[in-house]
């Protein structure tokens, strides 16, 4: 049994990061013409950063804490699972328009994916990297398929920070400038809003309703019900679709590449 | 999974779902709107995610004699169980959705992240190595999904006669 009590520095260490960055709670950030918010999940993630990067945390702790992150966010898979299960009428209910642009969140990986093998030469990162958006789903199902300290585990993690601290600043200002191209018709930008992520939609919802104010209400209605499809069809379609296809892909670009061996990215001497 | 593998989940899932409550407590008083979700008020969802996950478990250790590497991931079979119990009509599926539903998503998050940026010290060297990329290539992804789900939505709407 000692086994099991010799990690509590580990667990002590979480709980006081935990409660710090709750204390500090979620910080709202105006920038006049666009907002943004911080989350304590954040906090809890820079502050590892720093006190790993000061040395403060042993290296021993850094490898006891590393499959940690896979079993507790089986309690998350939980919980987002339990969102899903009142709305799986609606889901039946959506439409075909609305369910066939859930396809479209693949789009992640056809143009991420190019960009991170041919401009980037990335490693395997690339695939944690481009398969979704990198919301919290996806660092379960990395954590479970390759583990969160593997390549492909840095690649979801750059992506999760990515995305948690210029997510919804990045889609408010990209979508805005798509609305101004007039390429699309609003319905079908309200339904490209649902991207699996509460925070991203609000922010891309916004900069469509701001361009089209009189469709307020059907535009809420499309870009609520695709985020929820997403949220919904979002482990399944990253499990069976998405990973399988940025293997493939990643497999393709690198074969015969002269910035590759082997699958591995050549490094440059510096 | 061996014994020792199973006192280890059990561990981390309970001490997980232990600092979640005291977390989501602070965030609901942080978000002062009164409705604030005490860690015994949040007991009964914490059991029922603690319930699922080692359903989803028992069931992915069982179907690992059949099916062995191709197995699907925990989380599938974790993420399967938590809908089905929480579809209208399948016993207790309001009181279980409800339940759940007073730990917020976020406060479940932090100490699942706390124990990530505990250990993101021994990945800072890849970090900083490939750190512009990853970022750049991150908002590529985010930029792919949206207008990969609008030229599509574009195009059904159009053969649909919705627009």
């Amino acid at each position: 049994m000692n086994e099991h009590l010799k990690d509590w520095k580990v667990h002590a260490l979480a709980f006081v990061l935990t409660l710090i960055a709750e204390l500090i709670a979620t910080q709202r950030i105006n920038l006049g013409i666009t907002a943004f918010s911080l989350f304590p999940m954040l906090y809890v993630l820079v502050f590892g950063a720093i006190l790993g990067g000061l040395k403060v945390i042993p290296k021993e702790m850094m490898e006891t804490a590393s499959p940690y992150i896979g079993i507790s966010v089986m309690l998350l898979t939980a919980k987002i699972g339990s969102t899903i299960g009142p709305n799986l009428s609606k889901v039946i209910a959506a439409g075909p328009a609305l369910l066939l642009q859930e396809f479209g969140n693949l789009g992640t990986a056809v143009l991420a994916m190019p960009i991170a093998i041919f401009v980037f030469h990335m490693g395997r990162a690339a695939i944690g990297t481009t398969f979704s958006i990198s919301r919290e789903g996806s660092l379960a199902v990395v954590a479970a398929k390759y583990g969160l300290d593997s390549e492909e585990g840095t690649g979801v993690m750059g992506g999760y920070i990515t995305g948690t601290v210029l997510g919804t600043l990045f889609y408010g200002i990209m979508v805005s400038l798509l609305c101004n191209l007039n390429l699309f018709h609003p319905y079908a930008l309200a339904m490209a809003c649902g991207t699996g992520s509460a925070s991203m939609m609000s922010a891309s919802l916004a900069a469509v309703v701001d361009a089209y104010p009189a469709m307020e209400a059907e535009l809420s209605a499309y870009a609520a019900t695709s985020n929820m499809l997403s949220s919904v069809d979002g482990l399944y379609m990253s499990l069976f679709i998405a990973i399988p296809m940025v293997e493939w892909m990643y497999k393709k670009f690198t074969t015969n590449n002269k910035h590759y061996k082997d699958g591995k990215p050549i490094t440059k001497k510096a | 999974m061996t014994k020792t593998e199973w006192i280890t989940y059990i561990k981390v899932l309970v001490i997980t779902a232990l600092f979640a409550s005291i977390g989501n407590w602070i965030s609901t008083i942080r978000a002062g709107t009164g409705n604030i979700v005490t860690p015994f008020a949040a007991l009964p969802g914490l059991l029922l995610l603690l319930f699922i996950t080692l359903a989803g478990l028992v069931i992915y250790n069982l179907l690992n004699k059949v099916f062995g590497k191709k197995n699907l991931p925990a989380i599938a079979y974790i993420s399967l169980i938590a809908i089905i119990m929480t579809i209208p009509g399948f016993p207790g599926a309001e009181f279980t959705a409800s339940s759940i539903n007073k730990i917020g998503l976020l406060p479940l998050c932090t100490p699942i992240l706390a124990y990530a940026g505990i250990s993101l010290g021994k990945d800072l060297d890849t970090f900083k190595k490939q750190g512009v990329a990853i970022v750049l290539v991150s908002l590529f992804a985010f930029v792919g999904t949206f207008i990969g789900s609008a030229i599509i939505a574009q195009i059904i709407l159009k053969l649909t006669g919705v627009i």
